[in-house]
């Protein structure tokens, strides 16, 4: 399978916010109402198709509790975008942000884009912070926002395929060294060929969803 | 159209000619059968020679499927006969574990007939009997000690569903915030323990065992805690062992210096274990180890949760068991052994994967995973290394990341 970029991703965010079940939701369309719990790292990998080029995600989904911040932060190292995740009805998990944003930024590249995703949008009668608090912090911190529903799929194809927009828009004028693998991108093996070549059976296009596409 | 007008035509009743079928003592499936029925009078007669060849080919099938019915009914009398012996051993072994071992245990233990029993697996029967004195109770803990670790975790349970923590002084250094936050957890966690199994989950006869002994554990050592990976090790303890004494081995496992170190995520100590297992992994898979190297597949990506979770959560429950019975054997090094062995029964197609697809199959091995396999492709793999035992390159690299002081950690002299 060929593809213009591969980016690699990390997803990071406080124990049981859902991060694997996003990652399941996004890379194999079901959800586990009772996911296994990550110890370490575990990974996911996708093709997208951004502006008409195949990108290639690949995902590091990482354990997440505070014990672990050690073995996280070593994770950080090329990844060209992040998915920071709270959960909607836990108000702890949202004010341990500053912290996780603080290890992001410490730990990665200047570069790396990140996405704040409150997730478990489905449980709306439990909410516990406002969808307003959320996109506050996020353009507080210069953050892309997004509710998703791990359960119902809602956003999580835009939250992963935003992220990828937005450091290809960050290729394009010049703000990534893409042959720098330090950054998170890797120039696909075989770049010389064209690689709009035809839309492959198991992946879809989805470049053209329109950001905040609100079924949340 | 050829077809509708003779289903159109009269139809006449069809005249079953069952004198064929009946000297064959075997009765085949229906369909194989209709390759002999004559044809509806209504249609040409076969010709004679065209009907001799549909006879014979028809015979020909029917020899087949009682071949086909013969073998598999010697396989399934194999598989039985299989099964038998295999219970027989297994209770074979549990006799000679109960008349010969457990009441000579201190002598006997080491032995070298014990050992190769102790290799081929711990019959169920006896499994935590064997685990406990084999890890042993160096912190001397009792019943009576649990009890008290236990009623103060449910204390503390008390407290804080019935809102606002107390302030406690006797755990001075450990802020009610911290406290809450590893109950709350241990909670989240015990439903994400073996959730298939739908034994410890909330309402499954396990929950309350789970929750108890590692409540009681972050009483006993607050300064180690709740660590993810804990939830599993003591599920696999609560299947084989009574509570008071699950939790007895459990906190003894802990206090291991391999488990020490990477329960208290003590990172240095942890890099010098991976890289302890990487001149292991050189020495016995120096081809697989260049394609690790090339692809940057560092060993904590797949350590981490083996490691933390002593295979438990990344292997099959039965075969897991018999990693732990080698490992109360063996000790820490058998973790590592394992491992090799893991990698070396799966090299031919891991070297053959890029980074992420080795990356995702060994952080979720197959789920059937042949056990003789594995152990015998574990039995292959030397633990020693230009005449080091684990145990001393292990302390040669501690002495080394000791001197290095915070310098870059060198994986590899």
């Amino acid at each position: 399978m060929t593809y213009a970029y591969l980016f690699k991703y990390i997803i990071i965010g406080d124990t049981g916010v859902g991060k694997s079940c996003l990652l399941l939701q996004f890379t194999d369309k079901r959800f586990q109402p009772v996911h296994d719990l990550t110890i370490g790292v575990e990974f996911g990998a996708r093709m997208v198709n951004i502006d008409g080029k195949q990108i290639k995600l690949q995902i590091w989904d990482t354990a997440g509790q505070e014990s672990f911040r050690s073995i996280t932060r070593s994770y950080y190292r090329g990844a060209a975008g992040a998915l920071l995740v709270y959960d909607i009805t836990r108000r702890e998990t949202f004010n341990h942000l500053t912290s996780w944003l603080e290890d992001a930024r410490q730990h990665s590249s200047s570069n790396m884009v990140i996405m704040l995703i409150g997730n478990k949008s489905d449980l709306e009668s439990r909410r516990d912070v406002k969808r307003e608090e959320g996109e506050a912090f996020a353009r507080e911190h210069g953050l892309i926002f997004m509710e998703t529903s791990a359960k119902t799929a809602c956003n999580v194809e835009e939250a992963f395929i935003n992220t990828a927009k937005e450091i290809y828009r960050k290729i394009q004028q010049g703000l990534f060294d893409v042959h720098n693998e330090a950054n998170g991108i890797k120039i696909g093996p075989q770049q010389c060929i064209s690689t709009s070549a035809g839309p492959s059976t198991a992946q879809r296009n989805s470049g053209d969803i329109e950001s905040n596409s609100g079924c949340c | 159209m050829e077809y509708e007008d003779k289903a159109g035509a009269p139809r006449k009743p069809p005249s079953p000619k069952q004198n064929v079928r009946k000297n064959l003592d075997f009765e085949p499936l229906s369909t194989t059968a209709l390759i002999l029925e004559d044809r509806p009078a209504n249609l040409p007669a076969k010709p004679a020679e065209e009907a001799q060849k549909h006879r014979q080919q028809y015979e020909e099938m029917v020899v087949q499927a009682k071949k086909r019915e013969l073998k598999e009914a010697r396989r399934r009398k194999k598989q039985l006969e299989e099964r038998c012996r295999l219970e027989e051993s297994i209770g074979n072994a549990a006799l000679t574990w109960n008349n010969e071992v457990l009441p000579h245990w201190e002598t006997v233990w080491s032995s070298r007939k014990v050992r190769d029993l102790w290799w081929q697996g711990i019959p169920p029967s006896v499994r935590g009997k064997v685990w406990s004195l084999a890890i042993g109770n160096e912190l001397n803990i009792t019943h009576e000690l649990f009890d008290i670790c236990l009623a103060r975790a449910k204390e503390r349970w008390r407290s804080f569903s019935a809102g606002g923590p107390e302030a406690e002084s006797e755990d001075a250094g450990f802020s009610a915030a911290d406290r809450e936050a590893s109950l709350e957890l241990i909670k989240l966690d015990i439903s994400r323990t073996f959730p298939n199994l739908c034994i410890f989950q909330q309402g499954g006869p396990y929950h309350d065992t789970l929750h108890s002994i590692l409540g009681a554990y972050t009483c006993y050592r607050p300064d180690v805690g709740y660590v993810q990976g804990m939830s599993f090790i003591a599920a696999v303890l609560i299947l084989n062992l009574d509570t008071a004494d699950a939790f007895i081995a459990f906190s003894n496992l802990l206090n291991k210096p391999c488990q020490m170190a990477f329960f208290r995520v003590d990172h240095g100590l942890m890099l010098t274990y991976f890289a302890a297992f990487e001149v292991f992994f050189e020495e016995n898979l120096p081809k697989l180890f260049a394609h690790f190297k090339k692809n940057n597949l560092t060993p904590d990506i797949y350590l981490i949760d083996w490691i933390f979770t002593l295979y438990s959560k990344s292997l099959p429950l039965d075969l897991a068991c018999r990693v732990w019975d080698v490992f109360c054997r063996d000790g820490e090094e058998f973790l590592f052994r394992t491992a090799l062995g893991l990698l070396k029964l799966f090299e031919d197609i891991l070297t053959k994967m890029d980074f992420i697809h080795v990356a995702q199959f060994l952080t979720r091995l197959p789920d059937h995973l042949p056990a003789e396999e594995l152990f015998a492709s574990i039995a292959t793999i030397q633990m020693q290394s230009r005449n080091r035992k684990w145990a001393q390159v292990l302390t040669a690299l501690q002495r080394d990341s000791r001197d290095v002081e915070r310098g870059s950690p060198s994986l590899r002299h």
